[in-house]
């Protein structure tokens, strides 16, 4: 079993931010999630986990419609970051544009695309898959 | 000699014999004295396709033949120099061939008299000109077959030398671009507009090059009501004896209505491919919108039947109220959004843009004092701008308010603006020192739906969308210039021309 100590939700809704948090904690079994309003928050706090030395997320829930770093521009500067261990990124969005379906495809730390609402079954599915994935 | 030898033939009947029988299409005498008696040769019958055994022997058969009206002519004639021994009996006369078609006979001939001068005998000698008189028919009918053409009332025909000066125009050429001067000799290439004389000059080259092929152009012409009309040429060199190019033809017709077309059709499909685009992006935005509301109402329901306590159920109970308070915000926006998209056509009407800006920044003024910016307005008082109303009033606001809203709060603000007229727009520009936007990673998403670049609670993401929308509706376009740290500028083309 893999270890679920810690999950970023990154999420500019405040609302959705909160019931992802408290879905993930109760279903996924994370000891700690944290929530941040947009990618540029999520990786100023990864820089300064790195710096001294902090514990990096086991698992990061991305958001993709986000202000100052969406989460594209994350994803770009989150591959860019020497990581001591891969990370489980699973997007998770209300977009069902077929375009960021297929470019989600093209990162290859996106272990999974996630549409909103976060159910039972899209639950089952995320522990599955982190389960299951490599990272 | 030469009476010598008339002489000799005078005396030879063999001789006589060859020239009343074989030196002529046709010979006949006729004598003038006593009874109307006539002799005619068999050659000529023979000419009307008569043959050996079938020639007719009446006295009146040549006359028979004869067009009516020619016998006539032929009667007055005689008489004539029957009259007058000068006047010479020479003239064209139509007879009937056996197959019913006309032989052309040239008759000369010459009134024998005796010593007293009183006519004798007619002699008549005849040559079958028919084949010239059938060439001469063609050449005429050519003519006026192209005649017909050049006279053509839809077809421009032209030539010009190979200097470009014309040398031949029909009149409708003429006609259509209201010529009322003799244009022959004059430069084919200044009447056309000077964009496509590089055209014309490349297709004219090309018929230097292949003068049997012809070279296709359109070309544009101002016509005699002063408007502009496009013409398809075929052009093609004529080619001189020694195989040079020595005149170019030109045959044109009147493509204006179908270019105007075509222009219409294309902006139409551009029209439409661009709202194509604005729709499908409009539809997943409402979706996505919907969406995320919609998924938190649902998880909040589910969360607030399994709450463990009142303090959660309390808390979910208020999650749930925002939920829906945003999912009716979120309507009220994508109906103004409609709003925009689906009203096009609104009437425009001139207004004087300082007033405009004025009463925008008394409706901001609250904020503007509060906050201590600064504003300059450098517009002329009397600049006119031709707008929707509603609109520019939404326009205003919206920059003017992200102007104030996005200051950077460690310098005093300042807000410009300054409009000037360019090329049939008049442009305002909105500057500011506030915060700016890194160009390089927004451009793209600067006027899109629901993207917002500021950490800012109050920020809904539809400005900008609105503000362009509004301006492309009124056919204008919208600029930005903007540094991090600096400012950002904003520049509304306001079409002054449609």
């Amino acid at each position: 079993m893999k270890k679920a100590n810690l999950a970023y939700v990154v999420e500019d809704d405040p609302i959705t931010s909160t019931i992802t948090k408290l879905l993930i904690k109760k279903n996924l079994h994370f000891k700690e999630v944290q929530t941040y309003a947009n990618g540029q928050r999520a990786f100023d706090h990864l820089l300064s986990v790195l710096e001294y030395g902090c514990d990096v997320p086991d698992l990061i829930l991305l958001d993709l419609n986000m202000p100052l770093m969406d989460g594209w521009e994350f994803l770009d500067a989150f591959a860019r970051l020497p990581l001591a261990k891969s990370v489980c990124v699973f997007i998770l969005t209300s977009s069902i544009r077929p375009e960021d379906i297929d470019k989600a495809t093209f990162y290859q730390q996106v272990s999974g695309y996630f549409s909103k609402p976060l159910d039972k079954r899209n639950v089952a599915l995320m522990q599955q898959l982190f389960q299951e994935a490599t990272c | 000699m030469e009476n010598e030898l008339s002489a000799g033939v005078t005396a030879d009947l063999d001789v006589l014999e060859f020239i009343q029988n074989q030196a002529f299409d046709g010979l006949y005498y006729h004598s003038l004295l006593g009874p109307a008696y006539e002799w005619v040769n068999a050659s000529f019958w023979q000419s009307l396709g008569y043959g050996p055994h079938a020639m007719p022997t009446a006295a009146a058969a040549r006359c028979a033949a004869m067009h009516p009206a020619d016998l006539a002519a032929a009667d007055l004639l005689l008489a004539e120099c029957v009259q007058n021994p000068q006047q010479p009996y020479d003239f064209v006369a139509r007879y009937t061939h056996l197959d019913g078609s006309l032989v052309w006979m040239r008759c000369r001939g010459v009134v024998r008299r005796d010593a007293e001068g009183t006519p004798l005998q007619l002699i008549v000698t005849m040559l079958n000109i028919t084949p010239e008189k059938q060439d001469q028919k063609y050449i005429q009918e050519l003519a006026d077959h192209y005649s017909l053409i050049l006279g053509s009332q839809s077809v421009y025909i032209v030539k010009t030398d190979n200097e470009g000066n014309y040398t031949y125009a029909n009149d409708f050429f003429y006609e259509r671009f209201g010529y009322e001067q003799d244009i022959i000799g004059t430069s084919s290439m200044l009447s056309i507009i000077e964009e496509d004389r590089s055209k014309c000059l490349d297709m004219v080259m090309r018929c230097f090059a292949q003068p049997e092929v012809s070279h296709q152009v359109i070309l544009r012409k101002i016509s005699s009501d002063n408007s502009i009309k496009a013409n398809h040429w075929e052009l093609k060199g004529i080619v001189g004896p020694q195989g040079e190019v020595v005149e170019i033809l030109c045959v044109g017709y009147d493509v204006t209505l179908l270019v105007e077309n075509l222009h219409k059709l294309q902006h139409l499909l551009d029209v439409t491919s661009q709202q194509n685009v604005r729709l499908q992006n409009f539809a997943y935005i409402i979706s996505h919108n919907i969406r995320s509301h919609s998924a938190n109402l649902t998880s909040l329901v589910e969360m607030l039947t399994e709450a463990e306590d009142d303090e959660q159920r309390t808390m979910f109970l208020q999650m749930l109220q925002t939920s829906t308070e945003k999912l009716a915000d979120t309507i009220v926006n994508l109906s103004d959004i409609v709003a925009v998209n689906s009203n096009v056509n609104k009437p425009k009407a001139p207004r004087v843009l300082r007033a405009e800006i004025d009463k925008t920044l008394e409706t901001l003024s609250v904020v503007i004092r509060q906050h201590a910016i600064k504003v300059e307005v450098q517009i002329p008082a009397d600049l006119v701008v031709t707008v929707v109303p509603a609109y520019l009033d939404s326009i205003l606001l919206n920059l003017l308010s992200n102007a104030v809203k996005y200051r950077a709060p460690q310098r005093p603000a300042l807000i410009q603006l300054s409009a000037h007229r360019e090329s049939g727009f008049v442009v305002l520009t909105v500057q500011d020192n506030g915060l700016g936007l890194d160009l390089i990673k927004n451009q793209a998403k600067l006027f899109g739906m629901y993207k917002t670049f500021h950490d800012n609670e109050d920020a809904r993401g539809v400005g900008l969308f609105i503000t362009k929308n509004h301006i492309e509706a009124m056919q204008g376009s919208i600029s930005v210039e903007s540094e991090v740290g600096v400012g950002s500028a904003f520049k509304v083309w306001f079409n002054e021309k449609s």
